[in-house]
């Protein structure tokens, strides 16, 4: 691949197209991206994650689309009851709510229903539109509250390899009603592929939207995840993310909050070793009055590990009585590791409660003594140290069974290390 | 027990122990007192094996040479150091961590580890014994403990790992009255012939709970004077700087 990496047009005749309106848009966007190219770090968005140099190094040439194939057997989550979604290489290929009412919920492919995000300067988000033929809808109509949570599991298969995924996912709440979702993905593929998502979130008065989202197996995947959110009046939404497996992952999560006293809650994990690069970032938009936000993100960067936070919070001149915070903090266990903040806040109302704050070092040299001197070794130290400094964000999943499941993910990782 | 020969240790080319002579039988509690920043905290680090000290001359634990011996394994030989200011470990459970601790010792001194259960009913009852709050045990090491509350789970620690050779850096420091007491009984009643205790303080206060059979001087990196508890009571009164 070179540095103007194109896509044919012609692929575009690979898609079920719907119509004519959905096959021009789709050249237009595909005109858009080959104008561009993948986004550099002379992008300000993407400028500590050179995403045009980290796959023109990662990749020599990108097959856009594959053969329908079906997955390994998969390890099912045994842990805890719940609903399930299983998603292959971004098609969704079936559900069963076991524990809900059927009738509330409506879900389909994204075949059925073509639906975009538009958002100019993202080239990624271009390739998406442009191609995308895969990806999930799902709605929960009005005043439904789910028993159980969905897990997603969101599975690639064995045979990926220099390929490019795009697909699309749309889920709306509707008003009044609660989903509580842990997508995850689980990667049997031991190869190079990328993997671009756009996802758009609706979620509409005082519905409540809960989402985990677990990268944990160690991979060869690059992840682009945007995540376009718009939240109504007394909304809720939560969503933690712990990522770890990935070669390359980045979530770029933007929220509009449009109605009054929504709460908007990001919490991520992250644990980078070996030359994996992860970023997260967040875009919360606060445009009327009453709202509250909070992001939080820690940060475990180990070897050659990158790992990047760009965090904004913008509050419009009306929205009077914002609440918003953001915190990052990174804790670097090697010499070679690095992390890169970037907090900002953008504030034209003046009646608001803004705080950010970014903190990033090494392991505190007296504390590994400290633990020493009671008869640890020094990886144990340190491990119950990274252990401790990520718990701090995961002790605050409310659900038990959840939360352990989480953690015993995480103490893979961290035993690995 | 512990045998110190001429003992340097130098940190960010400052010299702080400059020849340190020291021998601690089986079963003998030291006390040793000092002006601030004459080198006790410097001895008590340096004993417990931490990195960043250049070192000369000869530190033997059980007649055998410490000077390669890193600290987790000089901690599972049986030297415990209770800090003068115990670390904060945020999102670490105090009861995990001890458990970890206490198993950690044990499989290195190849000993059974301790099951949940057993290990939960040692802690109670330590914790009662030295009057801790049982609550303190369930939160994050040391966060937001109070600072008699840190010097009480150091005690704690020891009583659980139960090591031979034992360092309180100024664990009074800070401690009310009845605190003062409870801990020193903790410390009495560990005594034994086979246990020996390095004991770092400002105030002759301690040494009337715990009694010493050694007090020494420490000053400007040396030991300057050493005799029985009385030199303690000397001190008190006229100060470090008549003494020469
Ligand atoms: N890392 C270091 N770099 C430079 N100087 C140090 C370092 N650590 C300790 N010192 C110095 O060494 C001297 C001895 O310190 P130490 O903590 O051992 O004193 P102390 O006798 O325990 O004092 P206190 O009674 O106040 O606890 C002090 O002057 C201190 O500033
Ligand atoms: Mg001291």
């Amino acid at each position: 691949m070179n540095e103007n990496f194109k896509i044919s047009p012609s692929e575009i005749n690979k898609i079920k197209i719907l119509n004519q309106k959905d096959k021009n848009f789709r050249l237009e966007n595909l005109k858009l991206f080959n104008q561009q190219g993948f986004p550099s770090r002379s992008q300000e968005d993407w400028k500590f994650s050179d995403i045009n140099q980290i796959f023109s190094k990662n990749f020599k040439n990108l097959e856009s689309f594959k053969n329908e194939i079906k997955p390994k057997s998969i390890n099912f989550i045994k842990e805890f009851d719940h609903n399930h979604i299983l998603m292959v290489n971004g098609k969704l290929e079936n559900s069963e709510f076991k524990f809900e009412d059927k009738n509330k919920i409506k879900i389909k492919s994204y075949n059925e229903s073509n639906f975009s995000i538009n958002k100019e300067e993202n080239s990624l988000i271009n390739l998406n539109n442009a191609l995308s033929n895969n990806g999930l809808f799902l709605e929960v109509v009005d005043n439904y509250r789910f028993e159980k949570a969905i897990i997603i599991y969101n599975i690639f298969t064995d045979d990926l390899k220099d390929n490019l995924l795009n697909n699309k996912n749309k889920i709306i709440l509707g008003k009044n009603s609660e989903l509580h979702i842990v997508e995850y993905n689980i990667n049997q593929s031991k190869n190079k592929f990328i993997y671009n998502t756009t996802e758009n979130v609706i979620l509409n008065e005082n519905a409540s939207l809960k989402t985990i989202n677990l990268q944990a197996n160690q991979n060869e995947g690059f992840f682009y995840k945007f995540s376009k959110g718009k939240m109504k009046s007394n909304s809720n939404y939560a969503s933690f993310i712990f990522s770890s497996g990935p070669k390359f992952n980045k979530i770029d999560a933007e929220f509009d909050l449009e109605g009054e006293n929504c709460d908007c809650n990001i919490k991520s994990a992250l644990f980078i070793n070996k030359d994996k690069h992860q970023e997260i970032k967040t875009k919360i938009n606060h445009l009327v009055p009453n709202c509250k936000s909070y992001q939080k993100i820690k940060s475990v960067v180990d070897a050659e590990g990158k790992g990047v936070y760009q965090g904004k919070i913008y509050v419009k001149d009306i929205a009077q009585k914002t609440n918003a915070y953001q915190l990052s903090k990174a804790l670097l266990l090697s010499e070679n590791s690095e992390f890169n903040s970037k907090p900002e806040l953008e504030i034209y109302a003046d009646d608001v409660k803004c705080s950010h704050g970014s903190t990033s070092g090494s392991v505190d040299e007296n504390s590994i003594h400290y633990l020493m001197t009671r008869g640890l070794s020094k990886k144990q130290a340190i491990r119950l140290l990274v252990n401790g400094f990520l718990n701090e964000i995961i002790g605050d999943i409310k659900s038990n069974s959840i939360r352990k499941f989480i953690e015993n993910k995480i103490e893979i990782q961290i035993h690995g290390y | 027990m512990l045998v110190i020969k001429n003992l340097k240790a130098s940190i960010n080319n400052r010299e702080i122990l400059k020849g340190l002579n020291l021998k601690i039988n089986p079963g003998e509690v030291h006390a040793i007192m000092g002006p601030n920043g004459s080198g006790k905290s410097t001895l008590a680090n340096v004993l417990s094996g931490k990195n960043g000290y250049k070192i000369s001359g000869e530190v033997k634990y059980l007649g055998e040479s410490l000077n390669d011996i890193p600290v987790e394994e000089r901690a599972q030989k049986g030297i415990f150091l209770a800090f003068q200011y115990p670390l904060e470990i945020p999102g670490v459970n105090t009861n995990n961590f001890l458990k970890t601790s206490l198993n950690t010792i044990k499989k290195a001194r190849g000993e059974k580890e301790i099951d949940t259960i057993a290990f939960l009913k040692l802690v109670k009852d330590k914790a009662k014994e030295l009057g801790i709050d049982e609550k303190i045990l369930s939160r994050q090491l040391n966060v937001g403990f109070s600072g008699g509350e840190k010097k009480k789970n150091e005690i704690l620690q020891m009583k659980i790992l139960d090591p031979n050779l034992i360092i309180l850096d100024e664990t009074d420091s800070g401690l009310d009255i009845d605190a003062l007491k409870i801990i020193s009984d903790g410390v009495n009643s560990s005594r034994s012939e086979k246990k020996s205790f390095l004991v770092i303080t400002h105030y002759q206060r301690l040494l009337e709970y715990i009694k010493p059979d050694h007090v020494h001087v420490l000053s400007d990196g040396k030991i300057i004077k050493s005799g029985s508890s009385d030199l303690a009571l000397e001190l008190e009164k006229k100060g470090y700087k008549k003494l020469n």
